[in-house]
């Protein structure tokens, strides 16, 4: 391990409502890979943001290569030599491969874009990372793995000296995850300083020289990789909420009615040929990586989006399912991954979301009976220990725990037996992380059916009775609790045709 | 300040509206003391206010159904013609082929409407985006009203003729004694569609589809209704107002209307109606088309074109847009 | 399955991929079109109408052309219309009211077009005001200045007889007996160069990339509030162009004229393959669909169609080009 070269200190950054960064540090060294980790929304992504210029930092110093700095954007780190492969991807796929790893300093030929020379420039790179794209391709057509791999290039055609790489293995198969990591580790021998942000523990062991651990926007410490175990790294992630252990058995019973079936269900690239069952009382974990196809069944089977084809029982009767309506009819509840775009109206209050899809019941003759949707409203912000000051309140003014309290406040009004919570926890604090979880199980108690898509293994070995892994589209096995472990999931979730 | 807005009865009303009664004073008295310093005939006169109202009643009933297609986060670019449509329509019908005025009037609203339902299905239920739409459905409204009425205008009845009684709903009477009738309907149907906005399933799901559409989809409600609904009325209105604008004005010429789409949305981002849609104020409106009424008379008191009134609403429209942009952002 | 791989095996053809599927169905739409009025119409054939159909065209070509680069971001302007008009009221009104050079009426209708352009870049890029209630708004002004400056009068440009008349003879010039449509030549090299600037050079490169993804052409260290500026200045240049078009192709321009026009160019690019929804469009594409639309306008009075029903033929054909736009970014979506 070589020099420093990058030191944050006292990093503290504030957003309205938020302490996002509580003074953190941070170290980065040549020729190392540090690993950054804490569990989602400790404040990892925001403190890259903070160090590449996209946010402004409130207090604290950054010191790079010796000198003080502040980035006034992206482009003046990656001037500077740091840059980030970004989690989402910001490709631009109406451009080819070569046009977007050259965005924003093409090489010219006078007055005209050198397309041929870029294409050259790209064969060249992606030659260096031992892999084979080709750079005439439009973005939009390669697949998730590929682009992430144009990321990359483009991060080291910049001569970076710092390569931060945002979770970048959520998307990619066994086979380009080894790619990627030898490719990381031929950048670090380089000496280049490797900030790698992941919550995957195995690959940590792999990878990574030292480990920083953040947990809610505070630095809890930093260790050395060889000398840790897992468990160490666990409990300073975790910090001082005890995590339940994983289910060990199913509380569901073997002959608990099938209230929903799902055949051959088909919808677009990512949902092919799926089929599955849900019991009454039971929590279906759906895992798989990023762009396995969970999301897209579950809103295929919502009606939310379009089915090539498909048959769905629910309590053993065939229904027709084109549209949320029908699924909302036939009691199924959705909730997004995606809150904001697809959960709440933002700008609308408590009260208004709450009654969203059952308006009609709270109708006097021709008008909205207020009094009815408000005491209905209290009802649920109550049993749902839902903070916020009234009913009336604009949902868009409550935390991310509480907004999502509020969409499980709208489908139990709704009465629904079937609710899909698709990644129920993202960007809620630990806190009202496990309130979530005592709510799904107080659910289920109650004999509704629950089926949860998460990201999080913890969460899914903790929540589910069974588990259904997918990937590239396909179901690829589907686990009882009992004999579920992080390995046998992750062999499934990367078993690509 | 800060008190001010505070106090209950302010926040009751609206602070902004406040603020737009306000200007909506201050402008009669400036256009007042600019006419007496151009030395121009008196502003402060009845049949001025009388002026300024026939021009109101038309463009509220256009702002208010516009107003209801903006709550969805669209635009309604084709009022304006599709008003004058229904008017050539409806006139041509009248006065040429016969037709009981009773049946010309109510021919008038369902011209509107077709229209309304033509948009509304286009964008609801073919994800057209609404400005180009309803650009286009403008050109049809303009090319069909000139192709029924031969590329003629239309004059409607005078109030003396027999069939004359339809602009009792514009004004009874003459002079200082008149009753304008027209400001009632108006009020009243404000008042109508304000409760339909804010008390009716229809007009929440209008308001919450345009603050959020896909997740008031996702929680099971059929969306293209509703923002049918809102282009549906919007025609509607259109309809009426045609009564209205031949009820003040009598003649009507084809190819023509396209400014006063411009003034009716202008009257509703003014009155507080945000072009991202999801709020909306029939009040605000309303008050807004007052505005827009005192500039266009105005105006043509100081004895300038019309074309002034183009710049000024264009700027206005930027300035009120913007300001809402900016509130937006902050409360983010 | 077998209905893609029918379809599948014409675009793939390589001489269908590189002029792409949509132009060839334009282009033969072109020919259909032509051929349709010149059976119904023998007055269609002559040589007169062919130069009065390529005369009318200059003005929406370069309307279209302005208007594409206004779409690629995204955007919209529907300013373009009105501007024209308005920038040709003004430029001609120096010259023939107020007796200046025709040069700098010229140069005035085209800076007028240049500062309407920076003022709708301003109000989309900086202020980031939906690009269509923008030109809205702009359009309202434009509309009232032509009228305020020219104070409401018809404006005539010179003459192609007179002194000044030279300038029209850009556009159609009398050799011998015969005259032959210049303008042509001059849109010619025009769209081959807008073309070269789109897809060869950095402008058009961040303005497709603005259209396409704009946070993520901005985190990529471009400045995306230039660019997008940019589009719209280019934007209000070409409208500048036409606005000399028009004052040179017709006898008369009136004030308060030009409303609807902008949707003869919106129109033209989205039916030469330009997306609404940004990112993507081709000035050939463009000159394309106003061939289209010239014909529609052309045409349509020889089979006995008058104004009022080119209009609702523009309105229906608006329609069915931004149906079918919006169909076709839904499967790329999809996809």
């Amino acid at each position: 391990m070589g020099d420093i070269i990058l030191t944050m200190k006292g990093i503290d950054k504030s957003f309205p409502g938020v302490h996002a960064l509580d003074h953190v540090d941070l170290e980065v060294r040549k020729g190392e890979v540090l690993a950054l980790m804490g569990e989602n929304g400790a404040g990892k992504s925001t403190l890259m943001k903070v160090l590449t210029g996209i946010y402004k930092k409130d207090e604290g110093t950054i010191t790079y290569e010796g000198k003080e700095i502040e980035f006034e954007n992206p482009r003046a780190a990656q001037a500077a030599g740091v840059v980030i492969v970004h989690q989402e991807l910001n490709m631009l796929s109406h451009l080819t491969v070569a046009q977007n790893i050259f965005i924003g300093r093409e090489i010219m030929n006078g007055q005209i874009i050198n397309d041929e020379k870029m294409n050259e420039e790209s064969v060249k790179l992606f030659q260096k990372l031992g892999i084979e794209i080709d750079p005439k391709e439009k973005m939009g057509n390669l697949t998730v793995g590929k682009q992430q791999m144009c990321e990359i290039a483009k991060a080291i055609s910049h001569d970076a000296k710092v390569i931060i790489f945002d979770e970048p293995s959520a998307a990619l198969t066994e086979a380009e995850i080894e790619e990627l990591f030898k490719i990381i580790r031929d950048l670090r021998d380089k000496g280049m300083g490797i900030v790698y942000i992941s919550h995957r523990m195995d690959e940590i062991k792999v990878i990574t020289d030292r480990v920083t651990v953040m947990r809610d926007g505070t630095y809890v410490g930093t260790l050395i990789t060889k000398d840790c175990t897992k468990d160490d790294i666990i409990n300073m992630m975790v910090g001082r909420v005890i995590y339940e252990d994983p289910k060990t058995q199913s509380a569901v019973a073997k002959d608990a009615p099938v209230v929903l079936k799902v055949e051959h269900l088909n919808a677009g690239k990512m949902v092919r040929d799926v089929s599955f069952e849900l019991h009454k009382g039971e929590i279906l974990g759906f895992s798989g990586l990023m762009g396995a196809g969970r999301t897209e069944t579950a809103r295929a089977l919502f009606g939310a989006d379009p089915k090539e084809g498909g048959d769905i029982y629910i309590n053993g009767e065939k229904v027709t399912i084109n549209t949320p309506m029908d699924a909302v009819n036939h009691g199924i509840g959705y909730l997004s991954e995606d809150r904001k775009r697809y959960g709440i109206v933002v700008g609308k209050s408590v009260a208004e979301n709450t009654t969203m899809a059952t308006l009609k019941e709270f109708m006097s003759g021709l008008f909205i009976n207020k009094k009815k949707e408000d005491e209905v409203a209290w009802k649920y912000v109550e049993s749902l220990k839902t903070k916020t000051p009234t009913v009336d309140t604009e949902v868009v003014n409550l935390s991310g725990g509480n907004q999502q309290k509020v969409v499980i406040a709208k489908w139990l009004t709704r009465n629904c037996d079937i609710l899909i919570f698709d990644e129920p926890t993202r960007g809620i604090d630990v806190g009202a992380k496990s309130e979530i979880y005592t709510l799904m199980n107080e659910l289920v108690a109650q004999g509704k059916s629950i089926i949860m898509i998460s990201s999080e293994m913890t969460e899914v070995l903790r929540m589910s009775d069974r588990i259904v892994v997918m990937c590239e589209g396909r179901k690829t096995g589907e686990i009882d609790i009992a004999e579920a472990t992080q390995e046998n999931i992750m062999q499934l979730a990367t078993q690509r045709n | 300040m800060e008190k001010f807005k505070q106090n209950p009865i302010v926040k009751k009303i609206g602070f902004n509206r406040i603020v737009l009664i306000g200007v909506l004073i201050l402008m009669y008295f400036l256009f007042g003391a600019l006419c007496a310093a151009m030395g121009r005939a008196s502003f402060f006169t009845l049949a001025r206010v009388y002026s300024a109202m026939n021009y109101a009643y038309f463009m509220g009933f256009l702002a208010i159904g516009v107003t209801f297609v903006i709550a969805t986060g669209g635009i309604d670019f084709s009022i304006g013609p599709v008003m004058f449509c229904s008017a050539l329509i409806s006139g041509y019908m009248l006065t040429k082929q016969n037709v009981p005025l009773i049946v010309c009037l109510i021919v008038s609203i369902i011209v509107g409407t077709i229209f309304g339902l033509i948009n509304g299905y286009l964008v609801a239920y073919l994800d057209m985006p609404s400005f180009i739409t309803s650009m286009a459905s403008m050109m049809l409204a303009k090319g069909i009203g000139s192709a029924y009425t031969k590329t003629q205008s239309v004059s409607w009845p005078q109030g003396t003729e027999a069939a004359g009684w339809y602009r009792n709903l514009v004004k009874i009477g003459n002079g200082s004694a008149a009753i304008p009738t027209g400001l009632i309907i108006l009020a009243i149907a404000s008042i109508i569609f304000a409760i339909i906005l804010n008390k009716t399933k229809a007009g929440r799901y209008i308001l919450c589809l345009g603050s959020n559409k896909e997740a008031v989809r996702l929680s099971g409600v059929d969306v293209r209704i509703w923002e049918a609904l809102a282009y549906i009325l919007c025609g509607m209105l259109a309809g009426i107002a045609a009564i209205f604008y031949v009820g003040a004005y009598t003649t009507v010429q084809p190819g023509m209307g396209d400014t006063f789409n411009n003034e009716a949305i202008a009257s509703c981002v003014m009155g507080g109606t945000s072009m991202s849609g999801g709020i909306a104020s029939i009040a605000g409106t309303f008050i807004g088309v007052l505005i827009i009424a005192m500039l266009q008379e105005g105006i043509l008191a100081m004895g300038f074109q019309k074309d002034y009134q183009f710049v000024i609403t264009g700027i206005i429209v930027i300035l009120a847009v913007y300001a809402d942009i900016r509130s937006r952002r902050r409360r983010n | 399955m077998t209905d893609k791989e029918k379809k599948g095996g014409l675009s793939n053809n390589p001489i269908v991929k590189k002029i792409g599927g949509q132009r060839l169905v334009v282009i033969f739409v072109i020919v259909a079109l032509f051929a349709f009025f010149c059976a119904k119409s023998p007055t269609f054939r002559q040589y007169s109408t062919i130069l009065n159909l390529l005369d009318t065209s200059y003005y929406v070509t370069y309307m279209a052309i302005g208007v594409t680069f206004a779409l690629i971001t995204g955007g919209n302007d529907l300013s373009v219309g009105t501007g024209m008009v308005c920038y040709s009221l003004i430029g001609g009104y120096v010259v023939t009211k107020l007796g200046l050079p025709i040069g700098v009426g010229i140069l005035l209708t085209v800076l007028c077009g240049v500062l309407m352009g920076i003022l709708n870049g301003f109000l989309v890029a900086v202020m980031e005001l939906p690009a269509f209630i923008a030109t809205l708004c702009t359009m309202m002004i434009a509309r009232g200045m032509g009228s305020i400056c020219t104070k409401s009068q018809s404006i005539n440009w010179p003459q192609a007889s007179s002194a000044q008349g030279w300038f029209r003879s850009l556009f159609k010039i009398t050799v011998g007996e015969t005259k032959y449509p210049l303008g042509f030549l001059w849109v010619i090299i025009l769209v081959i160069v807008m073309s070269i600037i789109l897809t060869k050079t950095k402008p058009g490169r961040y303005i497709i990339a603005i259209g396409s993804n704009k946070e993520a052409t901005r985190l990529s260290g471009v400045n995306v509030i230039k660019w997008h500026m940019l589009a719209y200045i280019i934007c209000g240049f070409f409208t500048g162009l036409a606005g000399l078009a028009y004052g040179a192709t017709f006898q008369t321009v009136a004030p308060g004229t030009g409303a609807g026009l902008e949707l003869d160019a919106i129109c033209a690019a989205i039916i030469g393959g330009t997306s609404m929804t940004g990112g993507s469009g081709s000035i050939i594409g463009t000159l394309l669909g106003v061939f289209i639309m010239s014909l529609l306008k052309t045409g349509l009075p020889f089979i006995g169609l008058q104004a009022n029903w080119q209009q609702i033929i523009t309105g229906i054909v608006l329609l069915v080009a931004v149906l079918i736009d919006v169909i076709r970014s839904k499967q790329a979506k999809r996809a």
